[in-house]
Order: C-alpha cells, then structure tokens, then sequence
C-alpha cells in the first residue's frame, strides 16, 4: 500500500490531537464518543464492549508508546480510521509497559472480513518502525503534519 | 429496541471476533504483526455469560442463522433486509414491527428496524 493510500484512510474530523483520558477504559470511552459526535457509529455501547473485549483477548498497546485498537462491529457501516494522541501518554497496560502516546483506531463493518482492516494495521505497524516517523506522531498536533508524516516529509 | 435485541447484536460482535481468533490464517497474520491473543478463554468465558442473558428460542435461533451466516441479526435499511437485499414488504414497517425483531423471508435473518 502506497503512503498516499494509507493517508486517505484518514481524515481531519477523526483526529485526536490531545487526548484527556489517561487510562485504558477512559480513553476508548473518549475515543469511542468522539465517533459518536462525528456520527460514525449507530452506537456507541457496542464499540465499546467490542474493543473493551479485543483488549481482554490480548492488549493492543504493541508497545514504543502505539496502540492499535481494532474489530468489526455491527455498529460502523464502513471502514474508519481514527488517530488519537496524548502527550501526557495513557496507562493503556502495553506490552511493554510503558504508557502509550500514539492510537490508530481502526474499525471495520461485521460484513467484511477481518482483511480489509488487517492490510492497514500491516502498513502503520510498518510506518512506525520507523524512529523518525514515531517521533513525528508523537510531536503531530495538526492534520497537515500528520499527512506530512505519512507523505514522507519528516525522513 | 429492547434488551434482548442489543444483547444478541453484542453477541454477534463478539462470535465475529471469536470466529477471528479461532481462524489460523488470522490469527497468525495478527502475532506476525506483534498482537499477543493470549485470552481467547476470556472471550469465550464472556460469550457463555452474554449467551446466558439472551432468551432461549431467540438464542437458539440466533444460533442455527450464524452457522450460516457471519451476519445473522442486522438492521434494515432502505426498506432492504442487507443480509441478502431483498426489498421487505411494507407490513414490516407497522407500528408493532418497529419494536419486535422480524425474519427476512427471503434469507431467514433476523431484522431489526434502527
Ligand atoms: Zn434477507
């Protein structure tokens, strides 16, 4: 997938660009209601039970400061992308325990398989392996930076 | 729409989710990328509870619609049922239809109207 793909997924109302909340719960709940102001979602109970249950499966704080929330639901009608940043950083209980400054929510409709979302966590799993690209998600406090970073101006 | 109806629609959420976690291709693509799927019985443990709540008939329903489909319970929209896009007669759109769940004629799902 090409940078100006990935960039597309993304859009300006679905950006968080200083997130509150500061634990796990609180901060899908803030995530999750923001969807719910920009009306991406017909509910907001069922998104997050849905993502309260992936974290139970296994925490998708990857670790490096990222997280990666994610799964299909019956409440979304089409695939959305979400991008959240604290500066003060969320005890998000990461894999490798440090707090969690950077979240890629990705939700996709129960319709479609579980391909359409896993190509995009693919490819932002990729980007921030990156030790330039995450320090420039970490610092992004606007939408024209964060599509700088994935248009490659911050190399 | 009433509590059982939410309760089954959370359900299929997480039978989604479960389905996932249970096929080896993705599972797999997901440690690949550095997820951890270490609480499967969490999840398992949470469906039997969530199934608890859900009145038998409706359940058991529920249940033989999502050996066949990924989406057994879904809401109609523009007067289709979205499971197979049939359009739905308009006795489906009376004052009693919007409270009750409704089968599809046509695929057999069940059909809430938001
Ligand atoms: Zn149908």
């Amino acid at each position: 997938m090409e940078a100006s793909k990935l960039i597309s997924f993304f859009e300006e109302d679905l950006c968080i660009f200083h997130l509150r909340s500061r634990k796990k719960i609180s901060a899908l709940t803030e995530i999750v209601h923001h969807l719910a102001l920009q009306k991406r979602i017909s509910d907001e109970r069922f998104i997050l039970d849905m993502l309260k249950n992936r974290e139970n499966l296994g925490s998708t704080g990857l670790g490096n400061g990222v997280a990666f929330p994610h799964g299909r639901s019956l409440a979304i009608k089409e695939l959305t992308v979400l991008f959240a940043r604290s500066a003060a950083g969320v005890d998000f209980e990461a894999l490798d325990g440090k707090p969690t400054h950077v979240f890629f929510l990705i939700l996709a409709p129960s319709d479609k398989g579980s391909e359409t979302y896993l190509a995009i966590l693919s490819e932002l799993i990729g980007l921030i392996q990156k030790p330039a690209k995450l320090k420039a998600l970490n610092e992004t406090v606007d939408f024209p930076s964060l599509v700088g970073i994935f248009e490659g101006k911050d190399d | 729409m009433k509590d059982e109806h939410r309760l089954l629609i959370a359900l299929q959420d997480l039978d989604i989710m479960i389905k996932e976690v249970k096929d080896k291709a993705t599972s797999k693509e997901l440690e690949d990328l550095g997820f951890k799927l270490t609480g499967l019985s969490v999840l398992q443990e949470a469906r039997t509870k969530l199934a608890s709540a859900v009145p038998k008939t409706l359940l058991n329903r529920y249940e033989k619609l999502a050996e066949h489909y990924t989406v057994a319970i879904l809401p109609v929209s523009g007067s289709r049922c979205l499971g197979c896009f049939v359009k739905l007669p308009t006795s489906f759109f009376s004052s009693a239809s919007r409270v009750e769940l409704q089968t599809c004629e046509n695929c057999g799902r069940l059909l809430y109207i938001p």
